[in-house]
């Protein structure tokens, strides 16, 4: 670290800067856990209504309750307690134990009664039917029941109001015990819990389960009864949490791996703080660009997002790793932005690609990604230079290195091997047998199979409402809606008879059409008509004359009444069904037909086909299914038109063929690779597998353009190998990590990416690596030997100018070192040598063996310093071609180390005539 | 007659205070057990009251069945917190013992004193004993007050080991009568009223 008053006031401004925008931002940002984000945004009405009812259909906001850990008298009593005192509960629109009660429905609409019971469509209310109601009211005032039927009979002596209560509950009437819901063996008591909140919004479905656990708590007492809450909104809550969970553990344990790398790799705390200050930087942007573009970020993408900090680390390493000693880090960051610019573009415009995939989730994960890695490389760029102090030490210089990088440079080129891997590869993918892509959403789900075969099975017992299939009618108004409906009954019986279904439910069943009321209206008796069929269905029951004065009063209501309609209804108890059977829509009016217990599907198929075009039958998984796979060909395109951007990036940052094909080999190998290893494992592809692929890729880009950089300097190469191995191995850490999630989506981005970094790493080591030199060694072409051959390898030359880099000085064996000091003065034959190098190179190319030369003279000769043993790494000999003719060559020589000149000056050689 | 009359309390009184719990120990009859019973019925609904007569079954503290043979034939079962009513030409319903206090009361008072357990009976009531042990009342007033809103006391009449009547008066002004054993047997007054019952009850 610098301690410039600039570097420290740079480094205050930026903390700050990071603090306030972090707070400002996680003010803002909502968290979501709503799956559907990563299905593909509706496009069609039909797929809207899919995707609401995955959401927040009928389905979706039932919640089971199962209590048990009691005797059955005992659990029959906590669950009518719960209801009670749920009843007024802010989070659930309804819960039921089965129990009918006379007061759930609200006084405004009981004089509604005679205009909702179907019982009036083949009864009249004449002396007949009365005389057989009231001879058995007697019979049931005289039994036990005639307790509670006494307050209620002289205002419905019929009673339509219980005909009604037991017409709503379900059709597939769950086992009693008890008088409430129990499974068949009895030994659990079920309820029906509706939340207001839909499935996926985690939050208040936590509150809502956490309510329902309070009031347990309440009810029980001290009789120890357990109870499951089953459903799609306990699910999500369990699935939020659980990824949450995992993706806070995991970034703990990668963080503290990552700092342990950091510590191991620089050896210095300072170097910490500096790579983390573009982490940070670019975890801020990318959560600021996600809340400021979509307000609300998934808990996916926030997980996604943070281990692409083991991507962001990248840059920054890549910095620190190629400090040295004698150059300024800023000219460092100027020298590497070339490649680090081109390897953030090329991940930035494959992510890019996703903002256009039409699935709101796929476009958060590219907005976070592509600010985030786009921050951390500018911040690296711009930024980091300016804090960092020089090096006090070069990181290629070590001896691990250099053996393991001259191991790797004596491994044979792998041309043909690789040719023959991708071969194999891409038969193991065509072949596996599973098929390709992953297509049943429900294995995306973290939810633990026994929980799903709990809920399945409760769900059976209670006969809700199937989750797959619905009939769906449309209407332009709710009273069409509801006519269609009640035409559609019959059939619907007729299906519940053959045992096709268990039972249905629709809003007709609720609420008949204004029609249907009307014409019930019209067969209710007038008040004389009726007085007098009452007083004489009267003889021969002990009712006192005149007590059914209410029953009259309330008829003669009900012939005067409106059409009861659904909006009234929404208010009362029976609104939270309505609402989800009868919605209304811009354009009309869908109406559900939910069935329970389907058991023959073609029938209802057969069914729905027969009845008309605005009867559907909707096949959420299906349905559900196709869409994901249309949508899935059009991210496919986006990725192959990303593809072509990328490959253009590169073409246009490095110009020359061989490079851009040595560049882009070992990203193409490894994505054929990791396609096999994962086909061959038996996997079916999802969303987030090529989601991780694309990561893959763009980090084995990185890892090849820094290589193919580095191209023949050594020092370079060693540096950057160094750079490679510490971002690889961060990289690794993480998503080894995530690897081992039980979280299905966080474990397919982490083994992809785990194997990509992996088969990355290898190829880019072993394909990337430029040619052999064709640069013949300064050794073959000087006269001198052993290790009087001074200068090790050329680094570059043409006509007139030649550059070599040794390291000899530093050796013991020197044969010019005296006393073990290497003086200054030895520097001019260093300068000798490089001119003949470069009299042997230029041979080399006429093809004209050099003519042997003597040095006659050396003119202002310079140097920089007395001893140059002790000069750490590598010198830098140039020699440059002043002036040549046949007999006699001048140059000009320059030896440096970084800035410093350490011998410079002029030399003349005489070419001997001889051969 | 009048004489008679005012002998009688002195009679009482004399043939010694009357235990409660010894009264209803011994009342106990072994299960399953079975009892006739002629029911009246009042309410203010009807012209005149309601009579039907059966046998009630009983066979453990939260089970008792009614079984009307006439003037129709019904059966009444309850089970813990079921209660099924099934008559003939009708099909059966059932509905909770929380919903009809009264029939709770009947059962948790006739199943004790047919168990000849009076902490079951206390559980449930606050009880009053008067009388002798040949002509004994025992007043019992529901312990829970939502009980109490519906069924104000029930009144049990016996004589020696035997109990005779239970009267149950509702807090709406109805009344039931029970006669048990050899009283369902006898002759109802005419005309068939709550005082007349009670005269009946109280006098061999």
């Amino acid at each position: 670290m610098k301690r410039t008053p600039a570097a420290l006031a740079l480094l205050t401004l930026w903390i700050a800067a990071l603090a306030l925008l972090g707070w400002f931002v996680q003010r803002q940002l909502v968290v979501g856990a709503d799956l559907r984000l990563f299905l593909p945004n509706p496009v069609t009405a039909e797929q809207r209504l899919l995707l609401e009812e995955i959401g927040e259909g009928p389905v979706s906001r039932v919640l089971v309750v199962a209590l048990e850990g009691a005797d059955a008298p005992a659990l029959a009593d906590v669950s009518r307690a719960l209801v009670d005192s749920l009843k007024q509960s802010p989070s659930f629109r309804i819960v039921t134990n089965g129990e009918v009660s006379l007061d759930a429905v609200p006084d405004e609409l009981l004089p509604y009664r005679f205009l909702l019971s179907p019982a009036l469509d083949t009864q009249q209310l004449d002396e007949n039917y009365l005389h057989s109601e009231l001879q058995a009211r007697a019979r049931d005032l005289a039994s036990p029941a005639g307790a509670f039927l006494e307050e209620w009979l002289p205002r419905d002596p019929t009673l339509e109001l219980l005909k009604l209560l037991q017409r709503w509950q379900p059709m597939q009437e769950p086992h009693r015990e008890f008088d409430v819901w129990f499974d068949r063996s009895g030994q659990r008591a079920l309820l029906l819990a509706i939340t207001q909140a839909p499935a996926f919004d985690p939050d208040r479905q936590r509150v809502a389960i956490d309510e329902l656990d309070h009031a347990l708590k309440q009810v029980a007492g001290d009789r120890h009864v357990t109870m499951t809450v089953s459903g799609a909104g306990k699910f999500s809550v369990l699935m939020e949490a659980r990824t949450r969970g995992q993706a806070q553990a995991f970034g703990t344990a990668a963080t503290v791996g990552m700092i342990l790398l950091l510590l191991i790799a620089y050896r210095s705390l300072g170097s910490i703080v500096l790579s983390s200050l573009p982490l940070a930087s670019a975890a801020v942007a990318g959560m600021a660009a996600v809340s400021a573009i979509f307000g609300t970020v998934h808990g996916i993408t926030l997980a996604f997002g943070f281990t692409l900090i083991g991507v962001a680390q990248d840059y920054p390493m890549h910095l620190l790793s190629h400090r040295r000693p004698d150059h300024e880090p800023v000219a460092i960051a100027r020298s590497l932005w070339p490649t680090l610019a081109t390897g953030v573009a090329s991940t930035c415009i494959a992510y890019l690609t996703f903002m256009f995939s039409g699935v709101t989730g796929l476009a958060q994960l590219a907005c976070f990604t592509v600010a985030s890695l786009a921050v951390a490389g500018i911040t690296t760029r711009f930024g980091l230079p300016v804090l960092m102090g020089r090096a006090g030490r070069d990181f290629g210089d070590s001896r691990f290195l250099d053996r393991l990088w001259d191991r790797i440079e004596a491994l044979p080129r792998m041309r043909w091997t690789a040719l023959a891997l991708a071969v194999i590869a891409i038969g193991v993918v065509m072949l596996a047998p599973q098929t390709f892509w992953e297509n049943d959403l429900s294995r995306l789900t973290p939810v633990p199979r026994d929980l799903l075969l709990t809920d399945q099975q409760l769900r059976s017992e209670l006969g809700t409402a199937d989750a797959r299939y619905l009939l769906v009618v449309g209407a332009p108004d709710s009273q069409r809606a509801l006519r269609t409906l009640e035409t559609l009954e019959p059939s619907l019986r007729a299906l519940v008879k053959s045992g096709a279904i268990g039972g249905y439910d629709d809003a007709a069943r609720y609420v008949p059409s204004a029609e249907t009321q009307l014409r019930r209206q019209q067969r209710l008796p007038d008040p004389a008509a009726l007085r007098e069929a009452l007083q004489r269905a009267q003889a021969g029951t002990p009712f006192r004359t005149g007590i059914f004065e209410p029953f009259v009063h309330d008829v003669e209501q009900a012939r005067a009444l409106p059409p009861l309609t659904v909006e009234k209804l929404r208010a009362s108890p029976l609104g939270a069904s309505i609402d989800m059977l009868l919605t209304q829509r811009s354009g009309g009016v869908t109406a559900l037909v939910t069935l329970s217990a389907v058991n023959d599907v073609a029938a209802v198929q057969a069914f729905a086909r027969k009845t008309g075009d605005n009867v559907r039958l909707l096949d959420i998984k299906d349905a559900s299914e196709q869409l994901v796979a249309a949508q899935r060909t059009r991210i496919l395109w986006t990725l192959a038109a990303a593809a072509v951007l990328l490959v253009g990036v590169i073409a246009i940052a490095l110009r020359s063929r061989s490079r851009v094909f040595r560049v882009l080999a070992p990203m193409a190998l490894t994505t054929v690779l990791v396609l096999a290893v994962l086909r061959a494992s038996g996997v079916s592809l999802n969303l987030f597998h090529l989601i991780a692929l694309i990561l893959a890729a763009g980090l084995g880009l990185d890892y090849a353009l820094f290589f193919e950089h580095a191209s023949a300097d050594r020092a370079e190469q060693r540096r950057t190998l160094h750079a490679v191995l510490v971002c690889s191995l961060s990289t690794l850490m993480v998503f080894a990590l995530l690897g081992l999630s039980d979280v299905p989506v966080l474990r397919a981005i982490g083994v992809t990416v785990t194997l990509g970094v992996i088969f990355n790493f290898v190829f880019a080591l072993l394909l990337t690596r430029p040619p052999p030199s064709s640069t013949p060694s300064p050794a073959a072409l000087v006269p001198h030997q052993g290790s009087m051959c001074l200068l090790e390898r050329v680094i570059e030359w043409d006509d007139r100018h030649v550059v070599l880099q040794t390291a000899s000085h530093r050796s013991p064996d020197n044969p010019l070192r005296m006393n073990g000091r290497l003086r200054a003065l030895h520097l001019c034959e260093y300068g000798a040598q490089a001119m003949a190098v470069h009299g042997g190179l230029r041979g080399t190319v006429t093809g004209v063996r050099p003519k042997p030369g003597m040095l006659v003279s050396l003119r202002a000769v310079q140097f920089g310093r007395e001893y140059v043993e002790e000069v750490p790494g590598d010198l830098r000999v140039e020699a440059e071609c002043l002036q040549a003719d046949a007999g006699s060559l001048q140059y000009r020589f320059r030896i440096t180390h970084g800035e410093e000149v350490l011998a410079e000056g002029r030399a003349a050689v005489v070419l001997s005539a001889n051969e | 007659m009048l004489l008679a009359l005012t002998l009688f309390p002195a009679l009482c009184a004399t043939a010694g205070t009357l235990d409660a719990n010894a009264l209803i120990a011994r009342l106990a009859k072994p299960a399953p057990a079975t009892v006739a019973f002629r029911e009246v019925r009042f309410s203010s609904l009807v012209n005149e009251p309601l009579i039907v007569a059966g046998e009630l079954g009983y066979s453990g503290p939260t089970s008792l069945d009614r079984r009307v043979t006439e003037p129709y034939r019904e059966t009444v079962a309850i089970r813990g917190e079921s209660v099924r009513v099934e008559r003939e030409g009708e099909p059966p319903r059932s509905f909770g013992l929380n919903r009809a206090p009264e029939l709770r009361g009947l059962l948790s008072s006739f199943t004790a004193l047919l168990a000849g357990d009076p902490g079951a009976l206390e559980r449930s009531f606050s009880v009053a004993a008067n009388g002798t042990d040949d002509a004994w009342t025992l007043e019992l007033k529901p312990s829970d007050a939502r009980a109490r809103r519906r069924l104000q006391q029930i009144v049990v009449t016996g004589r020696a080991d035997v109990p005779q009547c239970f009267t149950m008066l509702t807090a709406n002004g109805g009344a039931s009568v029970l006669l048990l054993g050899p009283t369902a047997d006898r002759e109802l007054p005419k005309p068939t009223t709550l005082d007349a019952l009670k005269h009946l009850c109280s006098v061999e």
